[in-house]
Formats: structure tokens, sequence, C-alpha cells
């Protein structure tokens, strides 16, 4: 498995003197399924636009597949990396669903009947098959969503980044597009990068989540980084909702010896722990109870 | 949300809205360029009522149409009001300073007339045909990349502008702003255009970055299946004949003379 992502002392300022990137090194493998995670202006988008050449590093410290992205040519980055951006409204620019998810592949230079393969599959993957003569305007938010994913599908980038893909979502659609970047992955083989504040979905769209506060403060699995609320504490973040629900069954005895991330994995502990302790589960509080919850509470509403 | 759009019944079926699209142009176009060219109230007349009749084939709502046609009047109603009044020749009447002439009159009617023609024509020819359609088939007429990219994103970004105005001005509205003509409204007034401005300009920022991100190289690509059949080159046919034959016949061209 090659190395899909290579970013070596990544620094990055803005024309009025603010730093967005400050020394980010960081590396993902060909399938990976990464995170990055970070409060408002950490610098995501920021790191996001240089991995497709939008902002381009004169340091040449941004190797895509161990090319530079920077001097690659224009249809090569977008074969390489595609980005779903977080409002589709800025994504969708053609007047017609099909002229939007044709874009790309006519800039590639495909002929007029691979275009039409491309987006046709394109549309059938986000499940909108036969909306190709609708206008964004007459579509629902996850509507346009998917078809702001299907115009990047199009271009069948080998890495796939999304800015903030379930803001704004109804829990359907948060479920369905959080399903689709799983799918994507898993069939065929696209190395995703997600970029959320969502914590409680973070885990089940990444296997490797980064914290970034304009530089890389930690990297880690979901397990290790959601567990040490410290870290998450002291940049902005919160935890997972099912991790406070078990912290708090932690005050009282139930001790889980992997802590669950997502609904599923809650189940599944839970599950195991009756079992363990012979069809039952037992809660029971002691002196310092009381004071650990309290605790807890506090760290959490912070 | 309803939007106001142009192409609102562009899915409807009837001779018109089956005319290829470039066909469509080239043959709105021309009986556009006569209506306006017009020489004599007759002919407008012919004129008018040849859009009218072109109208009702393509079975477009009359009320949608009128409606269209409001604002439009706007321009034309003075124009018919003040020229009787400015245009000097043979009094018809007069009540004091004011003093209607013939001459005013008639040109005042044959401006309204080719006007409503013309209008008339403009608001099928777009109504027919969707608007995507309509901007395909003027690239395809080689019109200058940059004016067809100019008037695709107006198209697609007008709803997002419309929806970005209604949110301001809902939660204006949300804060007890009542409009009235006083130097508080205006300034409220002055402000939420203000942040209309400011909020295009970051949004074209980010479109033209997700234009960047999906290989925009500035050269407009669009693919379009249009064919022409004998019918369009037919209508096309009979419409310019049509057009130069009233033209020529209301000419009043001294044939003899110059046959002589």
């Amino acid at each position: 498995m090659g190395r899909a992502v290579e970013i070596t002392s990544l620094n990055h300022q803005y024309g009025d003197g603010t730093v967005s990137l400050e020394d980010v090194s960081l590396a993902i493998d060909e399938g990976e399924r990464i995170a990055v995670i970070g409060q408002n202006g950490a610098g995501k988008t920021t790191l996001f636009l240089h991995l497709n050449g939008s902002i381009r590093s004169f340091d040449d410290n941004v190797l895509i597949f161990g090319r530079n992205i920077g001097t690659m040519p224009i249809e090569k980055r977008i074969q390489n990396v595609g980005v779903v951006f977080q409002e589709p409204d800025d994504q969708l620019f053609m007047p017609t669903v099909y002229d939007d998810v044709a874009f790309g592949p006519t800039n590639m230079g495909l002929p007029e009947d691979e275009v039409e393969r491309r987006v046709k599959e394109a549309l059938s993957t986000v499940g909108l098959s036969g909306f190709e003569d609708r206008v964004p305007h007459h579509m629902s938010y996850g509507q346009k969503k998917c078809v702001a994913l299907a115009a990047v599908l199009s271009m069948e980038p080998r890495i796939l980044v999304f800015d903030e893909p379930t803001a704004n979502l109804d829990p359907k659609n948060r479920a369905i597009f959080l399903s689709l970047i799983n799918e994507l992955n898993r069939s065929k083989g696209i190395t995703t990068i997600v970029a959320m504040h969502d914590v409680n979905a973070v885990p089940e769209v990444a296997d490797r989540v980064f914290i970034l506060n304009r530089t890389i403060v930690a990297a880690g699995t979901p397990a290790d980084i959601f567990s040490d609320i410290d870290l998450l504490e002291s940049n902005n973040l919160d935890v997972p909702e099912i991790c406070k629900l078990f912290s708090f069954l932690e005050c009282y005895g139930c001790r889980c010896d992997v802590p669950p991330l997502t609904i599923h994995d809650a189940a599944r502990a839970l599950k195991r722990m009756i079992d363990r302790n012979g069809g039952s589960l037992q809660l029971s509080s002691n002196g310092n109870t009381e004071e650990e919850m309290v605790d807890l509470i506090r760290r959490f509403r912070n | 949300m309803h939007y106001p759009d142009i192409d609102r019944y562009a899915d409807l079926d009837s001779p018109v809205h089956r005319l290829e699209p470039r066909v469509k142009i080239i043959s709105f176009g021309i009986l556009i360029v006569f209506a306006v060219f017009a020489v004599s109230i007759p002919s407008a007349l012919v004129f008018l009522a040849l859009s009218v009749v072109i109208l009702l084939a393509s079975r477009l709502p009359v009320r949608f149409i009128l409606h269209r046609m409001k604002a439009i009047c706007v321009f034309v109603i003075p124009i018919l009001v003040l020229m009787p009044l400015t245009v000097p020749g043979t009094p018809l009447f007069s009540a004091g300073p004011l003093c209607v002439s013939e001459e005013g009159l008639s040109f005042a009617l044959l401006v309204t007339i080719r006007s409503v023609a013309a209008i008339l024509l403009v608001v099928t020819m777009l109504g027919t045909q969707r608007f995507d359609t309509t901007l395909k088939a003027l690239s395809m007429f080689r019109l200058p990349g940059i004016i067809v990219q100019m008037l695709l994103f107006t198209y697609r970004y007008i709803y997002v502008m419309i929806d970005e105005f209604l949110s301001i001005w809902s939660s204006m509205r949300a804060k007890g702003y009542k409009f009235r003509l006083n130097r508080f409204g205006l300034t409220m007034i002055g402000n939420l255009i203000g942040m209309l401005l400011i909020k295009s300009y970051e949004r074209a920022e980010r479109v033209y970055q997700s234009m960047i991100a999906k290989g925009y190289t500035g050269k407009p690509m669009s693919f379009s299946s249009f064919r022409i059949t004998a019918t369009d080159c037919l209508f096309c046919a009979v419409v310019a004949i049509f057009a130069i034959g009233i033209q020529v016949y209301c000419m009043e061209i001294p044939w003899e003379e110059l046959l002589r």
C-alpha cells in the first residue's frame, strides 16, 4: 500500500499576516480513513486547499502519491484529489445537475460518451439517477450535498476530501452521507479525509484522527484521541456522547475495557459486560462517586 | 420558496416548445428585429398579431405572460403618455398648456405596439425553453465565452442571492424592523445591500476555489445534443419570408418608378 499524502513542515499565512498553518507534517497511506478535527479557525480548510493544489506551497512539501501537487498539471491534480466543500451552493455553479457533474470530466478532456458514463455512474452512486436535468435551486440541501459529491466522484479521484460533510444535514441525510463515505472507501479503495466538528460521527468515518490547531497537536486512533479528555479540552473539542455516558457509568463502578465510541460499539460493550457479569449489570456508588460525577459534568460542560 | 422563474413552463408540450433552440432564437430574433423596425402602425399591428398567435400556440398561461410583461410596461407607458405631448405637429386637442399632437399620438402608438410585440416574442421565446438551454444555444452561436459564463453564473446565483436577501430580511423583521422612508429606514436598506455585496464577494471566492478544484481553465464547457429537423428549417424560412414580406409590403416603395 503506497503513501497517498505526505506533508512535511507546511507553513501558511494569509495576506494580513494571520498564521493559518505552522509546521504541519502528516502522512496518510492509500485506502486509509482519516478525520481532521479542530476548533474554528484551526486551519482545516486551508490544509485541504493545499491538498488539491488550490493553495500552492512554494516549499514543494505537499506530495500526493509521491508527486508534488503544486507542479502537477490541473487535469492530473483533479484525478488525484477531489474536494467536497461544506456549502453545496458554492460547489454547484452550473445551471443543471448534468452540467455540474460533467464539469470535471470535461475539463479532463474526456470524450463525450465517457463523460456521460461517468455522470450516470456518479449520480447512481449517490442515489440520484434521473436527476440529470434538475436545477440546483429546486433541490433540497441534502440532495444538493449529494450532487456536490457526485460532481467530485465523476472525476474518479483516488483521494476524497470532505470539509464538514455533515454540517446542516438532517439525521437521515447525515446517516446516508456518512455511509456513502464509508462505502466509497470500502468498495473503491478511495482514501477519505474528513474534517468535522461532529465528534459523534468521527469514529464512524475514521480509523485515524488528527487534531489540528494550526499545527498537528495529536494523532491516533479515535479511541486514543477521545479517551484523552484533557487533550480535547485544551483544543476546545467535545467528547462523543457515548464516551460521556460510559465515563458516567465508570463512576458507578461499571468499567468497560475498551470504551465504545459509536452506538453500535456501545450496544456490543453493554452485552459483553452483562454476559461477563452473569446476565446483569451492577451499578453502585461509593464515597467518591458524587465527586467524580460533578468533576466529569464540569469538564464536559466546558 | 417560489422563485420568479422565466422558464417555469418550459416543460409544456407545444409546437413552439418543440422548436430546436438555435432555430428558435434565430426565428424569434428575425421577428423581433422586424417588429422593432416596423415602419407603420398597420405593419406593427401585423407583427403584434403574429406574436399573439405564436403565444397562443405556445400554450403558455396568459396570466404568466401578463405578469412577466408588467415590469417592462413601466418603461413603455411613459412613452405612450409623454410622446403625444412632446412631439410637435397637428394639434388634436389641447387643455391649457398641454397639447396632444396627431403625429405624437401616432408615433407613441407605433412605439408601443412595436414594444409590446417585441416583448411578447421575447417572453414567449424565453418561456418555452429552459434558460440553460438558451444559454447553451447562445454558446453554440459562438457568443464570447465570457458573456455566456456571466449569464450562466447570473442565472445560477440569482436564486442564491434571493435566498440570502430573504434570510437577512427575515432576521431584520425578527428584530422589529419596519421599512419607513426616513433616514433610519434607508440606512438599514443600505446596510442590507452592503451585507449582500460582502456575502456575494465571499461566495465568489469560494465558488472560484471549487471551480479550480474541478479543473476550471477558463473555457465554458457544456455538451448539448441539439438536432435541427426539416420542420425547424421550414419554420425559420416561413418566419423570415413573412417578416421581410410584411416589411416590404408596408414600406410603400415606388416600384413603378424604380422599374421604369
